[in-house]
């Protein structure tokens, strides 16, 4: 840098360090109680998991055990009922087995669509709310 | 949680700063309310922390400053793309800068203090985020690059076109 962008540097830098603080709008501290007291009110399912009501924890794991355990151990026919009679075999050769993904596709959906609802009406809700 | 009345004092005892660090980062009181209210509320969310933290300011100006830069962010593509389209045939950056802080002069019918500061908001994104990072938040050259993501060359260019549209504001006394 030259002597004078230095000078400059030191100029400017002293102008503004004389300038008060900007005045802050009356607004900001409603504002700011008013989002804290929307965050404070959010509805639990927009909260960390732990932070949900028990039965809504418990609700919540049975599927998603269910889940994982189908996804590591999909059951294999029963030996019993596939040794009873041949028909039942072949139903479940047939018919329940080839449609197991699937509907374990169905159930992952499903879920999916609950979560995305629910994120859509807490969005428009709050929104709204956030409006008024 | 029960700490809406405590946190009102604490906001009380901030907003100053918050606010000032906010506007002159983002040039504009709109956005700068936005910002200083989603710094208020995520050091509600951390309140426990912060009560009696003797670091809560250096906090809340390090989180404002960050809500702020990534309030910009999604401008700043945009940002470097025009600082850097500078050509010889383009109209002369200086002229372009030279009018703004003249429109930021006539349309102030304040004192001089009044008239820098409004200068100072209408100088472009790319000159008033380096330059209040270094006047007003104290951050080095090497720290505004990295913090900006851009060379340190261009951080110094930057801040020394935007101290030369606010040097025809600077009085007699400031020179001293």
């Amino acid at each position: 840098m030259t002597p004078t962008d230095d000078d400059l540097e030191a100029r400017v830098d002293r102008a503004l360090r004389r300038l008060p603080q900007p005045h802050t709008p009356p607004t900001l501290l409603p504002r700011v109680m008013a989002a804290v007291d929307a965050w404070q009110h959010r509805p639990w399912y927009t909260r960390a998991w732990f932070a949900w009501p028990l039965a809504w924890r418990v609700i919540s794991i049975v599927p998603c055990a269910l889940l994982v355990y189908f996804a590591w151990h999909v059951p294999p026919p029963p030996a019993q009922v596939v040794a009873a009679t041949s028909a039942t075999r072949v139903l479940w050769d047939l018919v329940i087995a080839p449609l197991l993904p699937y509907l374990l596709a169905i159930v992952l959906l499903m879920g999916l669509a609950c979560v995305v609802f629910g994120l859509a009406l807490n969005y428009v809700l709050l929104e709204r709310a956030e409006q008024r | 949680m029960t700490n809406a009345e405590p946190f009102e004092a604490f906001v009380r005892r901030y907003q100053d700063m918050v606010f000032a660090t906010a506007v002159r980062l983002l040039g504009n009181p709109a956005d700068a309310e936005d910002a200083a209210q989603t710094t208020f509320l995520r050091a509600f969310q951390h309140y426990a922390q912060l009560a009696a933290s003797p670091s809560a300011g250096a906090w809340l100006k390090t989180t404002v400053r960050n809500v702020c830069l990534n309030h910009l962010t999604r401008y700043r593509a945009r940002w470097r793309l025009f600082s850097e389209l500078e050509t010889g045939e383009t109209p002369r950056y200086e002229d372009v800068l030279e009018s703004r802080v003249s429109r930021a002069l006539e349309t102030e019918h304040a004192d001089g203090v009044e008239q820098l500061e409004h200068a100072v908001r209408s100088l472009p994104d790319h000159q008033r985020i380096p330059l209040v990072l270094f006047h007003f938040e104290e951050l080095s050259y090497d720290d505004i690059a990295r913090t900006l993501r851009v060379s340190l060359g261009k951080v110094k260019t930057d801040i020394h076109r935007g101290r030369e549209a606010l040097r025809r504001l600077l009085t007699e006394d400031d020179a001293d």
